[in-house]
């Protein structure tokens, strides 16, 4: 085991926290803010589709699924640039 | 087509894919512990999604879902989102943590944090009993579905069921189950997307009806107004809008607190691995979950075109078993020998399960359906019997009345507790009582309001303690319960909210109630505190007594 600074551990847990922060955003945007505005958006259209419908039925999807494989990409790059291992396997851990 | 080739179609595949199922656990039969509660933490990300994806999609959503959008217009959509975006808070707030704590179940995981015996078996018994009636309900729906399509009766076919799961799960454990639920997702995917593209090549001539229903909508909306009806797409015409929200809240915290879907997080080996099996299985998901609209909007279109405005004893041919089992009811009510719009009563059921029939696909593809409802079934019901064995024989019988129990005297609980689990199941699926339909209704209101919140301050908050989580557990389901009552059964509402949209008041009063309780009782150990603080940090980082240290 080598010793850790523990400032650069929290500048990881920082970074990590506010990219998800940002990621649970964007999701209550499209989906919870989205339906609040739902019958102000529905005047426009996504093809041929109101747009809140639009969103409820695919948009919302789409972005969470895009966001989830952003954070798996993403997050790995933060592990490698803080010089850990993401598939480092605890031999002790059950 | 006769009767006979179907029946003899749909038995052959249905048998095919449950010899595919037995086979495969009798390859991955469990040989220890870590075999038969976490599948010995080795299966891939991508498989892992695949395998989460069948637990999540029930006979519900496989049969279900696109009527229920159907049937609601807009107000249905609350669904889609809620129980997709259940992913992104689990994968988020949860999974990784959970998965870097490293345990076997989720009650065992609030025991351990909280350093609380009470705390675990509350949670123990919770996951019973939620995931006991949404057991239920899968086996009950797995009867209908062999009963429907081997015109066996429903009893023969729920005990059908029974008896698979029962062999395979006790066998293979989770391990087993695992790989069962990867061939069951691939079974039902492929099942539940021929017939929509089918459909779609029909309707639009594109192959791709993600994209090309945009148009069918277009033309619904020309063909409501003419009826003077409120247009499909329109929002909150069967609730108000805070209740649509409620909902929404309730099945995305309900979903990241199901134990049975939590635990197939523990069955990976790091925290990467969790978050790439989070996006896979969302991405699994999704491929049905975006076609369940498709599906709406494609069946109400031929309803609306070729069933309706036709004369009443011209119906099309694949009309006539859905009207004798009373799954689409036509009455001419102005007596005028037609059959208006609104004299249509169409059951959610309907529109995938005849799809087959109205795309007319012949008798491979309506086999092939049944095969698909039935890997929805099975593949749902395996993962909340092994949730039921793991709280039974881990968190309850080794971890609290015999601790010193030897393995194989564990595995031999563990898969005794699946075939009484299972067994009992099954019994009560056959004559399912009222009650369990509705408790199922209410199992996200109840997981949001009891596991959510005591998962998402165990992770997150490290002054959370024992006290504190008993009382938030408490509270949140005393006032999800609560809630529900007083609004199914008194009228009284908050905003229109009824008692689907509860978890919203259980989530928030649990939390208030654990913070509230855990400031006023003493803070947690050091030893707890680090342990939590330790959850922020990748796989390979210790952090103990504010130093952290890099695992090598």
């Amino acid at each position: 085991m080598r010793k850790v600074e523990r400032k650069k551990a929290d500048a990881y847990f920082k970074y990590r926290t506010m990219m998800i922060t940002i990621y649970l955003a964007i999701g209550f945007l499209v989906s919870y803010v989205v339906v609040f505005f739902a019958q102000e958006l529905s005047s426009f259209t996504v093809m041929g589709i109101p747009f809140s419908y639009y969103m409820g039925a695919q948009g919302a999807v789409l972005t969470f699924i895009i966001l989830l494989f952003i954070n798996a990409i993403v997050s790995d790059k933060i592990d490698k640039k803080f010089g850990f291992n993401p598939e480092y396997v605890d031999t002790n851990d059950d | 087509m006769t009767l006979d080739t179907q029946f003899l179609v749909s038995l052959a595949l249905i048998g095919a894919t449950f010899a595919l199922y037995i086979g495969i656990a009798i390859f991955n039969t469990a040989k220890q512990t870590s075999d038969f509660y976490v599948a010995s933490r080795g299966v891939p990300p991508v498989f892992n999604g695949m395998a989460i994806g069948a637990d999540w999609m029930s006979a519900a959503s496989f049969i279900g879902l696109a009527g229920t959008v159907m049937v609601l217009g807009y107000d249905g959509l609350a669904y889609i989102m809620g129980w997709t975006g259940g992913y992104l808070l689990l994968t988020f707030l949860l999974a990784p943590q959970l998965r870097k704590y490293g345990r076997y179940t989720v009650p065992e995981f609030i025991g351990d944090r909280y350093r609380s015996n009470t705390a675990r078996l509350i949670a123990a018994v919770a996951t019973i009993i939620i995931s006991f009636t949404y057991s239920v309900g899968q086996l009950s729906g797995s009867g209908v579905v062999i009963g429907r399509l081997l015109e066996v009766d429903t009893a023969i076919g729920t005990l059908i069921g029974v008896v698979l799961i029962a062999f395979y799960s006790a066998m293979g454990g989770m391990k087993g189950i695992t790989w069962t639920q990867v061939a069951q997702y691939l079974v039902l995917i492929i099942a539940y997307l021929i017939p929509v593209i089918f459909m779609s090549l029909q309707l639009t001539q594109n192959p791709a009806p993600w994209i090309s229903y945009g148009e069918i909508i277009g033309e619904m909306r020309e063909l409501d107004r003419e009826l003077g009806i409120s247009e499909y797409v329109v929002p909150f015409t069967e609730a108000t809008k805070w209740q649509f929200l409620a909902l929404m809240f309730t099945l995305m915290a309900g979903t990241a607190g199901l134990p049975h879907v939590i635990v197939r997080f523990y069955t990976v080996a790091t925290m990467k691995a969790a978050r790439w099996s989070g996006a896979w299985a969302l991405l699994f998901i999704g491929l049905l979950y975006l076609s369940a609209p498709v599906y709406a909007a494609f069946s109400r279109f031929i309803l609306m075109t070729q069933v309706a405005n036709t004369q009443l004893d011209n119906l099309p041919a694949w009309t006539e078993p859905w009207i004798n089992t009373g799954q689409l009811s036509v009455a001419d009510t102005n007596g005028d020998g037609m059959l208006q719009w609104q004299e249509l009563t169409i059951s959610n059921d309907i529109v995938v399960m005849a799809t087959p029939e109205i795309a007319n696909l012949g008798v491979f593809v309506i086999g092939l359906m049944a095969a698909g409802a039935m890997a929805a079934a099975l593949s749902t019901a395996g993962g909340l019997m092994i949730a039921i064995s793991a709280a039974l024989s881990h968190d309850i019988y080794y971890r609290s009345i015999n601790p010193k129990a030897s393995e194989s005297k564990r595995l031999y609980v563990g898969r005794l507790s699946i075939v009484l689990a299972t067994v009992a199941a099954g019994l009560l699926a056959l004559n399912p009582p009222g009650a369990i339909t509705q408790i199922v209704a209410w199992a996200f209101a109840l997981a949001s309001g009891s596991f959510f919140p005591a998962l998402l301050l165990g992770v997150w908050w490290k002054r959370a303690n024992g006290p504190g989580v008993i009382a938030g557990m408490v509270t949140g389901l005393t006032v999800t319960l609560s809630y529900i009552f007083a609004a199914k059964y008194l009228g009284f509402t908050i905003l229109g909210i009824i008692d689907t949209g509860a978890g919203v008041f259980g989530a928030a009063s649990a939390i208030i109630a654990n913070i509230v309780v855990s400031l006023n009782t003493a803070p947690p150990s050091q030893e707890t505190l680090d342990e939590v603080t330790d959850l922020r940090y990748p796989e390979q980082i210790k952090y103990k007594d504010g130093e952290v240290w890099l695992k090598e």
